[in-house]
């Protein structure tokens, strides 16, 4: 018996077609990857994981990607602040140059970092026992020039997100700037923040352009991660290096997944961030 | 000596914000009293109440606050309470957090903001949701909240942008009544702005009808019908009369 509600079965067009059919070729491409990640990395990891170099990259990664984080909020948050401000002048020459640092290659801004650092300033650095180049404090700057816009764009972006009327009225209620930046407009966007950070630290974690030209990839002085797979594939030990493919793989998940976490725990409490 | 100290003095104060113009404003308002700006949406109302507030510098002409340019007095420095039509709670405090804001910036010993909450909370019945977080209240305890809150620091200005319209009429009469005597015993001065003529007339002791961006007049609230005003103003007038 058919329902008087039953409609005919439509089919589907040529259109839905042909999008179906390249988001699934898409989706091969994208998921091809991670598939050989997984399964071939899975398969070296137990190998790789006693050897002293992985778990030297997994600790200088985590290490130097912790680190540079730490210094990127630290200068990204005042910046992104002072960004927020309708009265500071040559705003829009800011964003420009900020744009403009986001959109070069890595590598560029890397040679760029081996020029300032090689010059007598870098030398005076070295001298007063700061090297920079070929150093492994070479890895957290490289990591913060590259981050750095990145972060103050997401800053920018959470504290625009923030209504501007609780600041005021914070303000007309006794708040210094300062104090109404740390008692209403932080609190207010954290879960942003939250999630800018760990953006933020997974991209530290798998950068490898600026580092390579600032630091060079030296087997257990300066091997992150990507470091690590560039050398594995350079000797032609492909295990090793789709092992250290996966654990960076592991490592951008988990952060994704503590970032869902923060997400899903600050959505019941506030309208903001 | 004059009746009242004068607190706040527009003298053709203009601000254009896009497309939209304020335009050669000028009033006076002395301490304690109670002014009302009517229009209709989109008149200027908040740009004007914002204005008063000091949030903007004025393209000419100015607006003093006790005698100095209120957009130079530091923010935290104006000791003026602003009412929101949304309330601007803080959306990351308690009720209890958001009431003792000012006293807090103000460094008051946590004793003296625990008592003046409480004496605050009472006053406009709210004791029973001081734990809770300002997404979780309705609109009216909303209002109270955010109304304690900008009158436990005592200021000497309040500025209300459309108090009651997002109140049903019992719970803004019942507001109001409640506005009214603490306001009487805090002795502070106010501005509101309303697009409803029965809260002005209520409210306030001289009315201002602003239209476009121009202020039409002010005059004393009994003198509302009576006097001779500019087109826009007697349009608006007649409009309400007619509903």
């Amino acid at each position: 018996m058919s329902s008087p509600n039953k409609q005919p079965k439509r089919r589907p067009g040529p259109f839905l077609i042909c999008c179906l059919l390249l988001a699934l070729l898409t989706l091969l491409f994208v998921g091809g990857n991670l598939f050989i990640i997984i399964f071939r990395g899975l398969k070296s990891l137990p190998a790789s994981l006693g050897q002293a170099e992985t778990l030297f990259a997994v600790g200088l990664s985590v290490r130097s990607a912790c680190i540079s984080t730490l210094l990127c909020f630290l200068l990204a948050l005042p910046t992104a602040w002072l960004l927020t401000r309708p009265e500071l002048p040559m705003r829009g020459a800011v964003e420009v140059i900020l744009e403009l640092t986001m959109s070069l290659p890595y590598i560029v801004l890397g040679l760029s970092l081996l020029i300032l650092f090689s010059s007598p300033f870098g030398k005076a650095l070295k001298a007063a026992g700061f090297p920079v180049v070929f150093s492994r404090n070479g890895i957290i700057l490289a990591q913060l020039m590259v981050n750095l816009p990145f972060a103050i764009k997401l800053c920018v972006t959470a504290l625009r997100g923030v209504d501007g009327k609780l600041e005021r009225v914070a303000g007309l209620l006794g708040a210094s700037p300062g104090r109404r930046f740390f008692t209403v407009l932080l609190p207010c966007c954290r879960n942003s923040l939250i999630s800018a950070v760990i953006l933020v630290w997974a991209r530290a974690l798998g950068e490898f352009g600026a580092t390579l030209m600032l630091v060079g990839v030296t087997r257990m002085k300066t091997e992150t991660l990507p470091g690590s797979i560039y050398l594995n594939v350079s000797t032609n030990d492909l295990n090793a290096a789709l092992a250290s493919a996966f654990i960076l793989l592991l490592l951008t998940a988990v952060s994704l997944v503590v970032d869902a976490v923060f997400r899903r725990l600050g959505r019941g409490r506030s309208r903001y961030g | 000596m004059a009746e009242r100290e004068e607190l706040v003095r527009a003298e053709g104060f203009c601000l254009r914000r896009g497309a939209f113009e304020l335009k050669d404003v000028s009033f006076s308002l002395g301490e304690d009293e109670v002014l009302c700006f009517l229009g209709k949406t989109g008149a200027g109302k908040t740009l004007l109440l914002e204005s008063i507030a000091g949030f903007y510098r004025p393209d000419a002409g100015h607006i003093s606050y006790r005698g100095a340019e209120v957009s130079h007095i530091p923010l935290h420095r104006r000791n003026i309470g602003y009412l929101y039509q949304d309330y601007s709670l803080f959306p990351n405090m308690t009720v209890r957090a958001n009431i003792g804001y000012g006293l807090r910036m103000l460094r008051r010993s946590r004793e003296e903001i625990r008592a003046a909450v409480a004496e605050m909370a009472e006053w406009f019945e709210i004791e029973r949701i001081l734990d809770q977080h300002p997404g979780t209240l309705s609109g009216g305890e909303q209002q109270r909240v955010a109304l304690a809150r900008a009158l436990i620091t005592r200021p000497s200005l309040l500025l209300l942008d459309e108090p009651f319209s997002a109140l049903d009429p019992k719970t803004g009469q019942k507001i109001s009544e409640k506005l009214r005597e603490l306001r009487r015993e805090l002795r502070c001065a106010v501005i509101f702005v309303t697009h409803n003529f029965r809260e002005a007339s209520e409210l306030s002791q001289r009315i201002g009808i602003l239209a476009e961006g121009k202020l039409q007049g002010i005059v004393p609230k009994d003198e509302l019908y009576s006097s001779p005003w500019p087109p826009e103003a007697a349009a608006l007038l007649g409009i309400e009369e007619k509903t």
